[in-house]
């Protein structure tokens, strides 16, 4: 038997189709139809462009692309043995605001986007956690604008800001900014204590041991209590291969494959298209999808929080995953937990600031001054790893490649291997079980097919 | 006001990258509070969860206010939505509306979706529809997201007085009259023409970093973003984003000949212009040349 589903409440839409063998999935193909044809865009353009173009690839992770083609630009200086200097001050200020961005992001997907779906197994009446009418989710859209308000004081605005630049950021921020900074996060960590976690923050990160979720209240609780009524711990397994190609003050890089691996060789990655359409039309049966395929030394790995979770090796999340592997369960537990990890930690980082430092030194080499030139870089998004890929050649963008967090997670079959989700959706009783899947690797269709 | 006597609303995101519905949700939590109490959301593909877009295609009902986030294809090769085109959907959809408003750049004027060439056929809602009979004009909210405020500003408007004035790009006056440089807060560095360098509080960031502040239309500095900033006031130039030119080619670098900016503020002459900033720039005012914090 086959089944044709579309799935909407993701970023964008995606398409799952399944076939049944005795009432359980035996196989699964996600499409995602939509292409916008970004690095077709970018080229041609001048190089300083893809800061304004590359962050409206995604409205939800706008700030992470910037990162990367911020860093791409810079590793262009490096290779020509012309290395910037970036002063500690504007690394701070761009992995604050990257961070911010990741907090709004794994709260609304939460709340809006996996939770109301959780509770449905339970009962209809949804409650507080009713999408625009729910108390709970009210508020939630609060913090989440209030949480922002933290970034756009040092981008001017969200979504679609570009304040980083190669050679630092534009803004510079007073003291005072950094204080309302910080005070915007002390209120989402209010909201964390008091309805995510139900305990203090710090209470939360001492957390080491599967056995502290008992302590917990709040909604990660009633999350935890209906995960284990309906098996949400057994559901949604794939590789247990994580991935992490990015790496900051609070995140390694990595991969996990039976054992941490320190060390990622970023020529191993390969990008496939082979069950993918492609802008010309000889489009052959096998291709279904926009989303390529990409592998590191010919494997799948997943990507996101719970790979960042076991690659920093967090504790917490470990002894989680100890016992219910990469399940629904598992995946949504390290995505709610990064949401205390970052606030606390990009506070620290604030704190850190020394406003009397340069925001932006500026480079002595224009980039339109370049030919034959290359960069790459790698940042660690909302969704997992995001890697840019530019080439310049006489001071104008030859070629441009991104590789998306959701193109690792939800890219389909390569040769006779599943894609990470699809092989996680196998084996799903119904089709709630097999979206809820779906949606534990918080789909974006918009950076799949960018 | 019970819940049937509240104007219905449907969000159909077609192109898009989703901007403006992360925009719309970064709006202040009271006004947004405010939208979903007194409109009815009956549709959004990301927030609402009781219907399906095919749902609302197949249902008879009127829809009072129809959003559009996103440029629209008749092309289904490289985007459809549900099985179909955007333009198969939007034609559905706008027959049954009575306010149609385009939000963003993408929806009002084709945006960065149109630049992708291969893609023949991305265009804004208007250039498909404008000839539909429609009861009202389309309304152009542009901006690369929309202000989220000029949305919410724009609906409570038109539920309760029923007509909004529109400029010649089909965007509301009120809010697109005056430019974005209105408000910005290195307005005196400009007048002074005093330039400015990024990364820095002080100096104007129309001479040098492409700012296009004294010409666009926008409200940014007026209502500030996020209820905290705008880009100009943070440091960064303004790109332009409400305009039909958006996005442009070399947008952080202001483009000049002999050293006087290839484009000047809008509606003055090139010469007045060069005659009062070879004035202003015989000044040489301390205060302005200084840092404002040591």
């Amino acid at each position: 038997m086959k089944t044709v589903d579309i799935v909407e409440r993701i970023e964008g839409e995606a398409k799952l189709n399944c076939t049944w063998e005795n009432g359980l999935i035996s196989d699964a193909r996600i499409d995602f139809l939509n292409f916008r044809g970004f690095e077709y865009i970018l080229e041609n353009k001048s190089p300083l462009d893809a800061l304004i173009y590359t962050p409206r690839i995604c409205g939800i992770c706008g700030q992470a692309h910037l990162k990367a083609t911020v860093d791409a630009l810079e590793n262009v200086y490096e290779n020509i043995g012309e290395k910037l200097e970036i002063t500690p001050k504007a690394k701070l200020l761009r992995e604050i605001g990257l961070n911010i961005e990741i907090i709004d992001s794994h709260i609304k997907w939460f709340y809006m986007f996996i939770l109301p779906d959780i509770v449905k197994l339970e009962t209809e009446d949804l409650g507080i956690y009713e999408p625009i009418k729910g108390k709970r989710w009210l508020e939630a859209t609060k913090v989440a604008s209030e949480t922002i308000k933290s970034l756009a004081i040092i981008g001017g605005q969200w979504p679609h800001t570009s304040y980083m630049i190669p050679g630092g950021v534009m803004s510079d921020p007073t003291l005072l900014e950094l204080t309302t900074m910080s005070n915007y996060l002390d209120g989402t960590i209010k909201f964390f204590e008091n309805s995510i976690s139900g305990v203090s923050i710090d209470k939360y990160l001492s957390f080491s041991k599967y056995e502290n979720i008992e302590d917990l209240r709040g909604d990660l609780k009633y999350f935890s209590d209906l995960s284990l009524k309906y098996e949400l711990t057994k559901y949604g397994k794939s590789y247990s291969q994580f991935i992490s190609l990015g790496e900051n003050t609070i995140f390694k890089k990595g991969r996990f494959k039976n054992k941490l691996i320190n060390g990622i060789d970023y020529t191993k990655i390969v990008e496939s298209e082979k069950n993918t359409f492609t802008i010309e039309d000889d489009n052959s049966e096998d291709k279904h999808t926009w989303a390529k395929s990409v592998l590191y030394k010919d494997e799948f790995y997943e990507s996101g929080p719970l790979s960042r979770a076991m690659i920093s090796n967090n504790k917490f999340i470990r002894s989680i995953y100890t016992k219910y592997e990469d399940s629904i369960y598992t995946r949504v537990f390290a995505r709610i937990n990064e949401v205390a990890l970052l606030l606390i930690e990009t506070k620290k980082l604030i704190s850190k600031i020394d406003i009397s430092q340069e925001s932006f030194l500026e480079p002595k080499i224009d980039l339109k001054k370049l030919d034959g030139v290359y960069g790459e870089s790698a940042i660690e998004a909302t969704r997992g790893s995001l890697f840019h890929k530019v080439s310049i050649n006489e001071g104008k963008i030859f070629s441009y490649n991104i590789i998306t967090p959701s193109v690792w997670n939800l890219g389909p079959k390569y040769n006779n291997k599943f894609g990470v989700a699809q092989n996680a959706i196998i084996g799903a009783p119904s089709i709630d079980i097999s979206k809820l899947i779906l949606r534990s690797f918080d789909v974006c269709s918009v950076c799949t097919t960018h | 006001m019970k819940n049937k006597e509240k104007p219905t609303v449907v969000w159909f995101q077609a192109i898009t990258c989703n901007g403006n519905t992360h925009s719309l949700l970064s709006a202040n939590s009271n006004r947004l509070e405010l939208f979903f109490d007194s409109f009815n959301l009956i549709y959004h593909p990301s927030l609402t969860i009781d219907k399906s877009l095919d749902d609302i295609l197949n249902s008879n009902s009127k829809i009072d206010f129809l959003l559009v986030e996103g440029s629209i294809s008749n092309n289904k090769k490289f985007f459809q939505i549900s099985n179909n085109s955007t333009y198969n959907h939007l034609t559905k959809l706008i027959k049954k509306a009575t306010y149609v408003i385009s939000v963003g750049s993408c929806a009002s004027f084709g945006g960065i979706h149109a630049m992708f060439k291969e893609h023949v056929g991305v265009k804004s809602v208007k250039e498909y529809f404008d000839k539909t009979l429609l009861k009202h004009q389309i309304i152009n909210l542009g901006g690369c997201p929309v202000h989220p405020e000029w949305l919410l500003q724009t609906m409570f408007l038109l539920k309760d007085y029923g007509r909004i004035a529109l400029d010649n790009e089909g965007r509301p006056k009120e809010l697109y009259s005056s430019l974005v440089h209105h408000g910005c807060t290195r307005n005196e560095y400009f007048e002074w023409k005093v330039e400015g360098e990024f990364g820095t509080k002080e100096g104007c960031l129309f001479y040098d970093q492409g700012c296009r502040g004294p010409m666009t239309h926008g409200s940014c500095n007026k209502i500030l973003w996020n209820d905290v900033s705008s880009k100009t006031r943070a440091g960064m130039p303004c790109v332009g984003c409400t305009e039909p030119t958006f996005p442009r080619d070399d947008m952080l670098n202001t483009k000049k000949n002999i050293g006087i900016p290839f484009e000047v503020p809008l509606g003055i002459p090139k010469r007045a212009y060069l005659s009062i900033t070879g004035v202003a720039k015989t000044f040489k005012i301390d205060r302005l040349n200084k840092k404002l914090m040591d």
